[in-house]
């Protein structure tokens, strides 16, 4: 009987419409509209450089934004981006900070994460430069460059003839060893053509001031004025193409909000009162005392900071040689370092305002496409979807910020190329395609 | 061959896909007729398509059935030049029928298998909706035993208990990276055992034309005490739950359809489905521990959905049946809740098939079913996954009846 020409026959039309079976989408073909990639470089500090985790190595460098924003430039005829890569056998490089565990604690109080440092690899020595102190050297990278991220670096740093003799991270991008350096950073990058460029500084003018405490003079918010002079400096420079170049286009970001960041949010004030009174029933303390930057100690308000190094520094409680629990006693406050009270906050969000005014208005002037980062960190902070992932500023489990609570994870470097990209294609009229945020990881759990 | 047909039919990972998770593969020959049958009286699978028409079936008679479900869903993300895809996943939905009772008497008997909800749908385990979902198995058994009485000579009712055996396995990626620096993944595994019934009326007018009525139930599938497999870091394992209830509808079905029979050779067959997926509110799963993560609530809020199809049949030879049929399907789901899990859309539908009486109470059936659902640009509202979804079937399928 023929029903096995006809059962076989089935089978056939089932395999070629199997094989046939895959939907067409309309086919998309990027552009790079009034754009030129061809030469990409990337000029900022730590955020561009791709440090994570309060370290620099070769993990976060491969995750850094500009090489996925180079990545799928490509598409749009984006040349061959070089990163100042760790050697693999030195990839933990400056070394950096690893999540190994949680406490067990009494309940109802929230674990605490345990988290150990991975030491550096990258680190040859050290020298001393006159006038500064002492300096680490770490191994020399040699070969072309397009991402010119360096950690550390403020806006005022840029045409220092000296900087690159204090600052490790430029030190081993530049030919000489430290103390021999004498070209500026703004001159360092615009030595060789390049058509397109990112320019995401300004950052650490304002947050040396933060991460201290405000407790230190030398980390004074950079000079508004000054800041004003030099981002049209750079801008007017970069802007230029650099030497023999026929000019470029780029793309700059404004500061995000840091006191939204991991590093401010996580240490509050009935968080450290539980802990106290759970350890021990009978202390029933009812506030924090801090050392304010100027005047008395007092207790500190929901308007303070406690900085996240409070936490690592586990010392609440910790009675001094008159017996006074740290913290807990205005005769023993927590010290200035570890708070950025009301005042000091004030003037990093002022200062913030006045540089990023600056940035947007520069951007304009120039014709430079615009992220703006600082809303885009306010629109995390307290938790948006991401293709079915939430990712907020909460600390470790939030996915945006590394275990430093400043800088990000790659879910978070790989959410700011995204919107790199689409303040670029905004601008000029390009489609260059973005990058998957669910192909990077948050932070590592053990 | 019969070996062929039972690992068929044993070939659980059933499902497939019209409307939503809703499956329109209960017959050979209404599918090639492009899924109409509701006001006609074709064979067996009236024990689905309409009870009421069963007892006006001229022969006593089992069939059994199935479908291949070849379908692929494409999806690209906004922004993105990347097209990802659903992996190959064949599935299999049977149909099993069988009439008895004497054609003379006015009562008939009827027993219908069949699977009116499911879906397979795999994607790759790292596709960048993984934290939406990347695989879901979903499969409804009913069996219905049938009782179709007569009326009259030209109005029969009839009606079924349903028992409804659910079977759902959805797993998605969790955005909680573990050491090796990949995600996190649940799995969410779990039975149901509901029941509902199905209810027709079949007349015959004085015009020749024939018209039915059916209604199928609501049958909520309630999965109690599932598995929720969490595979998370160590240091977090403890916070995670181990099982899981849920619940969801599996919508009741209102249709009306009206046979024509322009020559003793051929019958044209048109229906009107009404499916109430305005039940599907919210996809809700509570956990047995909720230290780590919360109970969920997905809005759905699907809106009723429903088809017009239309289907021929013409008898070209003593032995050979020709048929031919096209439908249009509304979607349930509305602009903001399609998903990946089942990135549903319009879609049109095509259909053909022949039958073939190899004797005079062995019969074959073949149809060949296309479906194209129409390419959907969405933003989900709770995930934020937001690109273009495009789904494409090509549904073979064969039954075997014996009648006596």
């Amino acid at each position: 009987m023929n029903s096995k020409f006809i059962f076989r026959s089935i089978l056939a039309v089932a395999v070629v419409a199997a094989a046939s079976c895959k939907p067409d989408l309309k086919t998309i073909t990027p552009s790079k509209g009034t754009a030129d990639f061809s030469r990409y470089i990337a000029v900022g500090n730590s955020l561009t450089s791709g440090f994570a985790d309060n370290g620099l190595y070769l993990e976060g460098q491969q995750n850094s934004f500009p090489l996925m924003i180079a990545t799928q430039m490509q598409a749009v005829g984006g040349g061959t981006f070089s990163t100042p890569f760790f050697n693999a056998n030195q990839a933990d490089g400056t070394g950096h900070m690893s999540l190994t565990g949680f406490t067990t604690p009494t309940p109802p109080l929230p674990a605490d994460p345990i988290i150990t440092n991975v030491p550096a690899q990258a680190v040859i020595g050290s020298v001393t430069v006159p006038g500064f102190g002492t300096v680490p050297l770490f191994t020399k990278y040699t070969g072309d460059l397009n991402n010119y991220g360096v950690p550390g670096i403020r806006l005022n740093h840029i045409t220092l003839t000296y900087y690159g003799n204090v600052n490790p991270y430029f030190e081993r991008l530049l030919p000489n060893t430290s103390p021999a350096n004498t070209t500026p950073y703004l001159s360092f990058v615009t030595a060789k053509p390049f058509t397109f460029f990112s320019m995401w500084l300004g950052n650490n003018d304002v947050l040396g001031y933060a991460t201290g405490g405000a407790a230190t003079a030398a980390d004074l918010p950079t000079d508004k004025a000054l800041f004003t002079q030099l981002y049209n400096l750079a801008a007017g420079t970069l802007v230029k193409g650099g030497t023999g170049g026929t000019g470029a286009k780029g793309v700059v970001a404004t500061i995000p909000d840091v006191l939204s960041t991991p590093y401010f949010t996580t240490v509050t004030i009935n968080a450290i009162l539980a802990k106290v009174n759970v350890a021990n029933p009978t202390a029933n303390a009812k506030a924090v005392f801090i050392q304010p930057g100027t005047g008395s100690p007092r207790a500190a308000t929901a308007a303070d900071y406690l900085l996240l190094t409070l936490s690592s520094a586990n010392i609440i409680g910790k009675p001094n040689a008159a017996g006074q629990p740290y913290g807990l006693d205005p005769r023993n406050p927590v010290e200035s370092k570890y708070v950025l009270d009301q005042a000091e906050a004030a003037v990093i969000v002022d200062y913030t305002n006045s540089y990023n005014a600056t940035i947007k208005s520069v951007a304009a002037a120039n014709g430079l496409a615009l992220f703006d980062a600082n809303a885009l960190f306010k629109s995390y902070a307290a938790g948006r979807e991401v293709n079915g992932a939430v990712v907020s500023a909460a600390y470790i489990t939030g996915n945006l910020f590394s275990l430093d609570g400043i800088h990000l994870t790659p879910i978070g470097y790989s959410i700011v190329a995204n919107e790199f990209i689409k303040s670029i294609n905004s601008q000029y009229g390009s489609s260059i395609p973005t990058v998957d945020v669910t192909k990077y990881r948050g932070v590592k759990f053990p | 061959m019969k070996k062929i047909l039972l690992s068929f039919l044993l070939a659980v990972p059933i499902l497939g896909y019209s409307q939503s998770f809703q499956v329109n593969l209960q017959g050979q020959k209404q599918t090639a007729m492009g899924g109409a049958g509701t006001g006609v009286a074709l064979d067996e699978a009236a024990v689905f398509f309409n009870p009421g028409a069963v007892s006006f079936l001229k022969k006593n008679g089992v069939q059994v059935g199935a479908s291949a479900i070849f379908l692929k869903a494409a999806f690209r993300e906004n922004g993105s030049n990347i097209t990802e895809y659903t992996k190959d996943k064949l599935s299999v939905p049977p149909a099993a029928y069988a009439v008895f009772g004497n054609p003379k008497n006015r009562l008939r008997f009827g027993l219908g298998v069949y699977v009116p909800f499911g879906g397979a749908v795999h994607w790759d385990p790292n596709w960048t909706g993984k934290y939406t979902v990347t695989s879901l198995d979903l499969q409804a058994i009913y069996v219905q035993p049938t009782l179709s009485y007569k009326i009259t000579d030209h109005i029969g009712i009839g009606a079924g208990l349903v028992y409804a055996n659910g079977k759902v396995d959805l797993r998605r990626a969790v955005p909680i990276t573990l050491n090796d620096g990949t995600s996190s993944t649940a799995q969410l595994k779990g039975n149901s055992n509901d029941f509902g019934w199905n209810a027709g009326i079949y007349v015959e007018t004085i015009s020749g034309v024939t018209i039915g009525v059916t209604h199928r139930s609501q049958v909520t599938a309630n999965v109690k005490d599932g598995d929720a497999i969490f595979k998370v870091p160590q240091a977090l394992q403890s916070g995670f739950p181990t099982k899981f209830t849920a619940q969801l509808p599996l919508p009741a079905t209102s249709s009306i359809g009206l046979g024509f029979y322009p020559s003793s050779k051929t019958i044209i067959a048109v229906d009107a489905n009404w499916v109430h997926w305005s039940k599907y509110k919210v996809l809700a799963f509570d956990y047995d521990n909720n230290s780590r993560i919360p109970n969920t609530s997905s809005p759905r809020n699907y809106h009723d959905g429903g088809a017009v199809r239309v289907g021929i049949q013409n008898m070209a030879t003593d032995r050979l049946a020709l048929r031919l049929g096209a439908a249009y399907a509304f979607t349930p789901v509305g602009k903001g809740y399609v998903t990946p899990e089942v990135p549903d859309a319009n879609r049109i539908l095509l259909s053909a098939g022949l039958g073939y009486k190899a004797s005079e109470r062995f019969n074959i059936d073949l149809s060949f079913l296309y479906e194209n659902i129409k390419s959907r640009n969405e933003t989900n509202i709770e995930t934020n996954l937001s690109g273009t979804f495009k789904t494409v079937a090509y549904i073979p399928g064969i039954s075997l009846s014996y009648k006596w």
